[in-house]
């Protein structure tokens, strides 16, 4: 079985998530893709728009009638995740 | 007489300067891993940053009594310097180099100890206490070897050497676990490089020479840890 995920993964593979959507995803879809509970994704999302590494943006869809909730990741976010690819890197490297 | 340098008169200075570069190489290292440290703050990266910092300092050691020791100048400053301590005409002066070479070896072999325990994988170690354990006994013999090298030049290189050989032998392992990752082969050759250079220091009191090729290959050693560093920094997808 696969060890649990650091805080710093988690973060990661959500913001990976959303990289791989082209830089914007629904909220149900990031919580499929970044193997999350609802509660624990949208306590996650908190912190990364307070961090600046994600933003939100509302859609009216005219057909639905409705609003439909994305979130997009932001360059903070980008840097984000170069940063750990280098950190994980340098982990497999030296035998961390 | 206990002697210490084995540097041939036309290498005088070049060993420092391939110090220098290895004083450099450690510290660009230990910064980035304290960086790490600092974000995630797994203690790991800490120790790591820590052996680097111990590896440094022993450079300096060694640079600063080798500059003592190849540079006039220097020399009467710092004879001036510690006129109060060694006497007269300098007639103790051996114990500054004594007292330099032991900071040496201290710190290089505390620091390759740190660097084995943490290039250990978890499920190779033994639970905390034993761990604790472990290491009080690592520190012991550090502390033994550090005495009695302090008689015997070639105790030194040879306790590094066997050190050497396990943090090698830790980051082979290291390379197959992670699925052959270059750089992890990149770290393990550097570490084999430094390991030879040392095997040479070893056995410097038959010939000069013997010392000029160790510092090549610790040197070469440091080079490809440092190029692995700067592949690590241009990561970016």
């Amino acid at each position: 079985m696969a060890s649990r995920r650091s805080r710093l993964e988690l973060i990661f593979d959500i913001l990976l998530a959303i990289q791989n959507k082209g830089g914007k995803i629904k909220p149900t879809h990031l919580m499929y893709k970044s193997n999350l509970s609802h509660k624990l994704l949208n306590n996650y999302l908190e912190e990364l728009i307070r961090r600046g590494l994600i933003n939100t943006e509302e859609e009216f869809s005219k057909k639905k009638q409705k609003s439909n909730k994305s979130v997009l990741i932001t360059e903070k976010g980008l840097n984000f995740l170069a940063e750990f690819r280098r950190m994980r890197e340098f982990t497999d490297a030296f035998g961390l | 007489m206990y002697r210490l340098f084995y540097t041939p008169t036309w290498f005088n200075g070049w060993d420092v300067v391939f110090d220098v570069v290895g004083l450099i190489v450690c510290l660009l290292i230990a910064a980035y891993s304290w960086r790490v440290y600092r974000i995630n703050r797994e203690n790991k990266f800490a120790y790591f940053s820590l052996a680097l910092v111990l590896v440094a300092l022993g450079f300096l050691s060694k640079v600063f009594t080798s500059s003592v020791l190849y540079f006039t100048p220097l020399r009467d400053v710092v004879a001036e310097v510690l006129q109060p301590f060694t006497g007269p005409r300098l007639s103790f002066s051996s114990l500054f180099y004594r007292a330099a070479f032991f900071i040496q070896m201290a710190s290089t072999l505390a620091a390759w100890i740190v660097v084995f325990f943490v290039s250990q994988k978890a499920r190779a170690r033994l639970r905390r206490f034993h761990e604790v354990a472990q290491i009080a006994l690592f520190a012991y013999l550090l502390l033994l070897i550090t005495v009695v090298s302090n008689f015997q030049y070639y105790v030194f290189y040879l306790t590094s050497a066997v050190i050497l050989g396990l943090i090698v032998l830790n980051y082979f392992k290291n390379y197959l676990n992670t699925n052959g990752n270059r750089n992890a082969l990149l770290v393990m050759l550097s570490f084999l490089f430094i390991l030879f250079g040392n095997f040479f220091f070893i056995f410097v009191f038959l010939s000069t020479s013997l010392y000029v090729v160790g510092e090549a290959l610790v040197l070469i050693g440091f080079l490809i840890l440092l190029y692995t560093y700067t592949q690590v920094k241009r990561r970016k997808d």
